[in-house]
Protein backbone atom coordinates (compact mmCIF):
# COMPACT_ATOMS: atom_id res chain seq x y z
CA UNK A 1 0.00 0.00 0.00
CA UNK A 2 2.52 2.98 -1.33
CA UNK A 3 1.77 6.51 -0.12
CA UNK A 4 1.38 8.35 -3.37
CA UNK A 5 3.46 11.15 -1.85
CA UNK A 6 6.57 9.01 -1.69
CA UNK A 7 6.36 7.56 -5.89
CA UNK A 8 8.03 9.66 -8.38
CA UNK A 9 6.07 9.22 -11.93
CA UNK A 10 6.85 9.85 -15.32
CA UNK A 11 4.16 11.22 -17.49
CA UNK A 12 5.27 10.83 -21.28
CA UNK A 13 3.51 12.28 -24.68
CA UNK A 14 4.11 14.05 -27.25
CA UNK A 15 1.41 16.63 -26.55
CA UNK A 16 1.52 19.09 -23.46
CA UNK A 17 -1.91 19.38 -22.78
CA UNK A 18 -2.23 15.50 -22.06
CA UNK A 19 0.71 15.99 -19.90
CA UNK A 20 -0.90 18.41 -18.14
CA UNK A 21 -4.00 16.61 -17.36
CA UNK A 22 -2.55 13.95 -16.29
CA UNK A 23 -0.39 15.59 -14.04
CA UNK A 24 -3.31 17.55 -12.85
CA UNK A 25 -4.87 14.17 -12.34
CA UNK A 26 -1.71 12.73 -10.07
CA UNK A 27 -1.75 15.80 -7.95
CA UNK A 28 -5.23 15.16 -6.88
CA UNK A 29 -4.34 11.68 -6.12
CA UNK A 30 -1.19 13.21 -4.14
CA UNK A 31 1.65 12.15 -6.46
CA UNK A 32 4.03 14.41 -5.86
CA UNK A 33 7.05 14.50 -7.93
CA UNK A 34 5.96 14.53 -10.94
CA UNK A 35 8.26 14.43 -14.61
CA UNK A 36 7.27 15.23 -18.03
CA UNK A 37 8.80 13.79 -21.23
CA UNK A 38 7.52 14.53 -24.67
CA UNK A 39 8.50 11.03 -26.46
CA UNK A 40 9.89 7.86 -25.97
CA UNK A 41 13.43 8.71 -26.49
CA UNK A 42 12.98 11.67 -23.88
CA UNK A 43 10.99 9.25 -21.53
CA UNK A 44 14.13 6.81 -21.28
CA UNK A 45 16.90 9.44 -20.53
CA UNK A 46 14.53 10.43 -17.88
CA UNK A 47 14.21 6.87 -16.49
CA UNK A 48 18.21 6.27 -16.95
CA UNK A 49 18.70 9.44 -14.95
CA UNK A 50 16.08 9.37 -12.08
CA UNK A 51 14.77 6.62 -10.07
CA UNK A 52 11.04 6.20 -11.16
CA UNK A 53 8.34 4.44 -9.64
CA UNK A 54 5.34 4.90 -12.45
CA UNK A 55 5.66 5.25 -16.37
CA UNK A 56 1.97 6.86 -17.67
CA UNK A 57 3.12 7.15 -21.29
CA UNK A 58 1.22 7.64 -24.63
CA UNK A 59 1.48 5.37 -27.58
CA UNK A 60 1.33 7.83 -30.15
CA UNK A 61 4.81 9.44 -30.16
CA UNK A 62 7.51 10.69 -32.36
CA UNK A 63 10.88 9.11 -32.52
CA UNK A 64 10.03 6.65 -29.98
CA UNK A 65 6.81 5.33 -29.83
CA UNK A 66 4.94 4.01 -26.32
CA UNK A 67 5.49 0.14 -27.22
CA UNK A 68 9.03 1.11 -27.89
CA UNK A 69 9.56 3.22 -24.56
CA UNK A 70 8.28 -0.14 -22.91
CA UNK A 71 10.46 -2.43 -24.49
CA UNK A 72 13.49 -0.70 -23.73
CA UNK A 73 12.17 -0.53 -20.52
CA UNK A 74 11.87 -3.96 -19.69
CA UNK A 75 15.19 -4.64 -21.61
CA UNK A 76 17.11 -2.72 -18.99
CA UNK A 77 18.07 -4.12 -15.84
CA UNK A 78 18.17 -1.27 -13.87
CA UNK A 79 14.77 0.05 -14.77
CA UNK A 80 12.79 -3.21 -16.24
CA UNK A 81 10.59 -3.97 -13.04
CA UNK A 82 9.34 -0.38 -13.30
CA UNK A 83 5.02 0.34 -13.53
CA UNK A 84 4.06 0.77 -16.90
CA UNK A 85 0.88 2.09 -17.92
CA UNK A 86 -0.06 2.99 -21.45
CA UNK A 87 -2.53 5.64 -22.73
CA UNK A 88 -4.20 4.75 -25.43
CA UNK A 89 -6.87 6.87 -28.23
CA UNK A 90 -8.87 4.02 -28.03
CA UNK A 91 -9.63 0.73 -26.51
CA UNK A 92 -7.37 -1.23 -29.39
CA UNK A 93 -7.52 -5.02 -28.80
CA UNK A 94 -4.54 -5.49 -30.65
CA UNK A 95 -2.33 -2.92 -29.22
CA UNK A 96 -3.30 -3.90 -25.79
CA UNK A 97 -2.36 -7.11 -26.70
CA UNK A 98 1.13 -6.42 -27.50
CA UNK A 99 1.64 -4.29 -24.44
CA UNK A 100 0.65 -7.20 -22.54
CA UNK A 101 3.16 -9.17 -24.27
CA UNK A 102 5.99 -6.45 -23.53
CA UNK A 103 5.34 -6.55 -20.13
CA UNK A 104 2.61 -3.19 -19.63
CA UNK A 105 0.72 -3.62 -16.33
CA UNK A 106 -2.01 -1.63 -17.35
CA UNK A 107 -3.64 0.59 -20.10
CA UNK A 108 -5.73 3.95 -19.76
CA UNK A 109 -7.82 4.76 -22.57
CA UNK A 110 -8.44 8.53 -22.65
CA UNK A 111 -10.21 10.62 -22.38
CA UNK A 112 -10.53 9.40 -18.58
CA UNK A 113 -11.26 10.55 -15.06
CA UNK A 114 -9.19 10.99 -12.15
CA UNK A 115 -11.40 8.05 -10.94
CA UNK A 116 -10.30 5.90 -13.64
CA UNK A 117 -6.65 6.91 -13.03
CA UNK A 118 -6.44 5.73 -9.71
CA UNK A 119 -8.55 2.61 -10.35
CA UNK A 120 -5.87 1.52 -13.24
CA UNK A 121 -2.96 2.90 -10.60
CA UNK A 122 -4.48 0.88 -7.87
CA UNK A 123 -4.93 -2.40 -10.02
CA UNK A 124 -1.15 -1.94 -9.98
CA UNK A 125 0.01 -1.28 -6.48
CA UNK A 126 -3.23 -1.81 -4.33
CA UNK A 127 -5.00 0.96 -2.76
CA UNK A 128 -3.27 4.64 -2.73
CA UNK A 129 -2.47 6.67 0.38
CA UNK B 1 -19.03 11.04 -26.10
CA UNK B 2 -16.60 8.79 -28.16
CA UNK B 3 -14.78 11.22 -31.34
CA UNK B 4 -15.22 9.11 -34.68
CA UNK B 5 -14.16 9.78 -38.24
CA UNK B 6 -16.75 11.33 -40.41
CA UNK B 7 -18.80 9.26 -43.26
CA UNK B 8 -16.74 8.89 -46.67
CA UNK B 9 -17.75 11.47 -48.53
CA UNK B 10 -20.30 12.15 -50.90
CA UNK B 11 -20.68 13.23 -54.27
CA UNK B 12 -22.06 16.90 -54.68
CA UNK B 13 -25.00 18.17 -56.28
CA UNK B 14 -22.44 19.24 -59.59
CA UNK B 15 -23.15 22.60 -60.14
CA UNK B 16 -20.96 24.49 -61.38
CA UNK B 17 -18.22 26.10 -59.10
CA UNK B 18 -19.18 23.62 -56.94
CA UNK B 19 -16.81 21.22 -55.39
CA UNK B 20 -16.83 17.89 -56.37
CA UNK B 21 -17.05 15.79 -53.22
CA UNK B 22 -17.71 17.30 -49.73
CA UNK B 23 -18.02 15.38 -45.94
CA UNK B 24 -20.42 16.88 -43.21
CA UNK B 25 -18.18 16.96 -40.08
CA UNK B 26 -20.94 16.75 -37.00
CA UNK B 27 -20.42 17.21 -33.45
CA UNK B 28 -17.87 14.59 -32.22
CA UNK B 29 -16.78 13.66 -35.39
CA UNK B 30 -13.28 14.43 -37.29
CA UNK B 31 -11.86 13.70 -40.86
CA UNK B 32 -8.61 14.25 -42.28
CA UNK B 33 -8.06 14.14 -46.05
CA UNK B 34 -6.08 14.70 -48.56
CA UNK B 35 -7.97 14.99 -51.47
CA UNK B 36 -7.25 18.86 -52.85
CA UNK B 37 -11.05 18.44 -54.80
CA UNK B 38 -12.12 18.05 -51.00
CA UNK B 39 -14.18 20.25 -48.97
CA UNK B 40 -14.95 19.65 -44.95
CA UNK B 41 -18.60 21.64 -44.22
CA UNK B 42 -19.88 22.27 -41.09
CA UNK B 43 -22.36 23.76 -39.20
CA UNK B 44 -21.45 25.76 -35.84
CA UNK B 45 -23.66 27.54 -32.90
CA UNK B 46 -21.62 27.26 -29.70
CA UNK B 47 -19.03 23.99 -30.37
CA UNK B 48 -16.18 24.77 -32.50
CA UNK B 49 -14.45 23.43 -35.39
CA UNK B 50 -10.13 23.37 -35.55
CA UNK B 51 -9.19 23.32 -39.31
CA UNK B 52 -5.71 21.97 -39.38
CA UNK B 53 -3.32 21.11 -41.98
CA UNK B 54 0.05 21.21 -42.86
CA UNK B 55 0.71 22.74 -46.02
CA UNK B 56 4.05 20.57 -47.07
CA UNK B 57 2.72 17.29 -46.67
CA UNK B 58 -0.65 18.91 -48.65
CA UNK B 59 -3.11 17.18 -45.74
CA UNK B 60 -5.65 18.66 -43.41
CA UNK B 61 -8.73 17.93 -41.93
CA UNK B 62 -10.96 19.26 -39.45
CA UNK B 63 -13.51 18.38 -36.48
CA UNK B 64 -16.43 19.39 -33.85
CA UNK B 65 -16.69 19.37 -30.48
CA UNK B 66 -18.59 20.27 -27.69
CA UNK B 67 -17.20 20.59 -24.22
CA UNK B 68 -19.74 18.94 -21.69
CA UNK B 69 -19.70 20.63 -18.25
CA UNK B 70 -17.80 23.16 -16.50
CA UNK B 71 -14.08 24.58 -17.79
CA UNK B 72 -11.70 23.45 -16.28
CA UNK B 73 -14.04 20.14 -15.24
CA UNK B 74 -14.06 16.73 -16.99
CA UNK B 75 -15.41 18.12 -20.03
CA UNK B 76 -11.76 20.03 -20.92
CA UNK B 77 -10.91 16.19 -21.28
CA UNK B 78 -12.92 15.99 -24.27
CA UNK B 79 -11.96 18.74 -26.45
CA UNK B 80 -8.62 17.49 -26.00
CA UNK B 81 -9.55 14.28 -27.12
CA UNK B 82 -10.94 15.49 -30.44
CA UNK B 83 -7.89 17.76 -30.87
CA UNK B 84 -5.39 14.52 -30.28
CA UNK B 85 -7.07 12.16 -32.98
CA UNK B 86 -7.58 14.97 -35.09
CA UNK B 87 -3.69 16.10 -35.37
CA UNK B 88 -2.88 12.21 -34.80
CA UNK B 89 -4.50 11.23 -38.05
CA UNK B 90 -2.91 14.23 -39.36
CA UNK B 91 0.74 13.07 -38.66
CA UNK B 92 -0.09 9.92 -39.76
CA UNK B 93 -0.80 11.02 -42.89
CA UNK B 94 2.68 12.90 -43.29
CA UNK B 95 2.35 16.21 -41.12
CA UNK B 96 4.61 17.28 -39.11
CA UNK B 97 3.40 18.87 -36.19
CA UNK B 98 5.79 21.76 -36.46
CA UNK B 99 4.37 22.95 -40.02
CA UNK B 100 0.44 22.32 -38.52
CA UNK B 101 -1.69 25.48 -39.24
CA UNK B 102 -4.85 25.89 -37.46
CA UNK B 103 -7.99 27.86 -37.84
CA UNK B 104 -10.91 27.97 -35.30
CA UNK B 105 -14.69 28.66 -35.74
CA UNK B 106 -17.59 28.83 -33.66
CA UNK B 107 -17.94 29.42 -29.56
CA UNK B 108 -21.12 31.75 -30.50
CA UNK B 109 -22.52 32.90 -27.20
CA UNK B 110 -25.14 30.63 -25.90
CA UNK B 111 -25.95 31.37 -21.77
CA UNK B 112 -27.24 27.80 -20.56
CA UNK B 113 -27.10 28.75 -16.49
CA UNK B 114 -24.55 31.19 -15.91
CA UNK B 115 -22.04 29.57 -18.15
CA UNK B 116 -21.26 31.05 -21.50
CA UNK B 117 -20.57 27.77 -23.52
CA UNK B 118 -19.30 29.34 -26.39
CA UNK B 119 -17.00 31.17 -25.16
CA UNK B 120 -15.73 28.38 -23.03
CA UNK B 121 -15.02 26.49 -26.00
CA UNK B 122 -13.54 29.53 -27.83
CA UNK B 123 -11.09 29.61 -24.91
CA UNK B 124 -10.09 26.04 -25.15
CA UNK B 125 -9.49 25.88 -28.41
CA UNK B 126 -7.36 28.91 -28.52
CA UNK B 127 -5.52 27.79 -25.34
CA UNK B 128 -5.20 24.44 -27.01
CA UNK B 129 -3.21 25.85 -30.31
CA UNK B 130 -0.81 28.35 -27.78
CA UNK B 131 -0.18 25.55 -25.40
CA UNK B 132 0.83 23.24 -27.94
CA UNK B 133 2.78 25.54 -30.28
CA UNK B 134 0.87 25.17 -33.16
CA UNK B 135 0.29 27.75 -36.18
CA UNK B 136 -2.78 30.36 -35.64
CA UNK B 137 -3.47 31.20 -38.81
CA UNK B 138 -6.96 32.48 -38.63
CA UNK B 139 -11.04 31.94 -38.00
CA UNK B 140 -13.67 33.58 -36.10
CA UNK B 141 -14.68 32.77 -33.06
CA UNK B 142 -17.20 33.84 -30.50
CA UNK B 143 -20.53 36.22 -31.37
CA UNK B 144 -24.25 35.77 -31.83
CA UNK B 145 -24.92 33.72 -34.41
CA UNK B 146 -24.21 30.02 -35.99
CA UNK B 147 -22.57 29.34 -39.05
CA UNK B 148 -21.69 27.63 -41.40
CA UNK B 149 -18.39 26.78 -42.61
CA UNK B 150 -16.45 24.78 -45.69
CA UNK B 151 -12.63 24.09 -45.51
CA UNK B 152 -10.77 22.80 -48.05
CA UNK B 153 -8.07 20.50 -46.56
CA UNK B 154 -5.05 20.86 -48.50
CA UNK B 155 -5.31 24.52 -49.84
CA UNK B 156 -6.19 25.60 -46.34
CA UNK B 157 -8.52 27.97 -47.71
CA UNK B 158 -11.81 28.48 -45.35
CA UNK B 159 -15.51 29.94 -45.98
CA UNK B 160 -17.90 31.13 -43.64
CA UNK B 161 -21.60 32.20 -43.52
CA UNK B 162 -23.16 33.68 -40.60
CA UNK B 163 -26.69 32.28 -40.36
CA UNK B 164 -29.87 34.26 -38.57
CA UNK B 165 -32.94 32.51 -39.32
CA UNK B 166 -32.24 29.21 -38.10
CA UNK B 167 -29.39 30.65 -35.21
CA UNK B 168 -31.47 29.12 -32.61
CA UNK B 169 -32.41 25.49 -34.34
CA UNK B 170 -28.58 25.19 -34.59
CA UNK B 171 -28.34 26.20 -30.72
CA UNK B 172 -30.86 23.40 -29.92
CA UNK B 173 -29.31 20.56 -31.65
CA UNK B 174 -26.31 21.23 -30.03
CA UNK B 175 -28.18 21.26 -26.10
CA UNK B 176 -28.91 17.33 -25.92
CA UNK B 177 -25.54 16.25 -26.06
CA UNK B 178 -24.02 19.10 -23.38
CA UNK B 179 -24.27 16.24 -20.81
CA UNK B 180 -21.39 14.83 -19.18
CA UNK B 181 -20.51 11.79 -21.39
CA UNK B 182 -19.48 8.21 -19.91
CA UNK B 183 -16.24 7.96 -21.94
CA UNK B 184 -14.63 4.95 -20.21
CA UNK B 185 -17.81 3.07 -21.94
CA UNK B 186 -17.65 3.66 -25.67
CA UNK B 187 -14.59 0.97 -26.03
CA UNK B 188 -13.76 0.03 -22.87
CA UNK B 189 -15.33 -3.47 -22.21
CA UNK B 190 -11.84 -5.01 -22.32
CA UNK B 191 -10.41 -6.34 -19.15
CA UNK B 192 -7.17 -7.21 -18.66
CA UNK B 193 -6.21 -6.73 -15.25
Amino acid sequence: MPAAATMSCLVVDDQQTIRSLVRSGLQELGFKAIHEASDGEDGLRHMLSRPINLVISDFNMPKLDGLGLLRAVRSHPPIQKTAFIMLTGRADKELVQRAVQFGVNNYLVKPFTVATLREKIEAVFGTLH
Amino acid sequence: MSFTLAQEPERAASREGEPARKVHVIQGQYHVSSDADLVLTTILGSCVAACVRDPVAGVGGMNHFLLPGEEGGEGLRYGVQSMELLVNALLRRGARRDRLEVKLFGGARLIDGLTDVGSQNAAFGERFVRDEGLTYVGGSLRGQRARRIQYWPVSGRARQVLLEASSQQVFATERPARVAPAPEQAGGDMELF
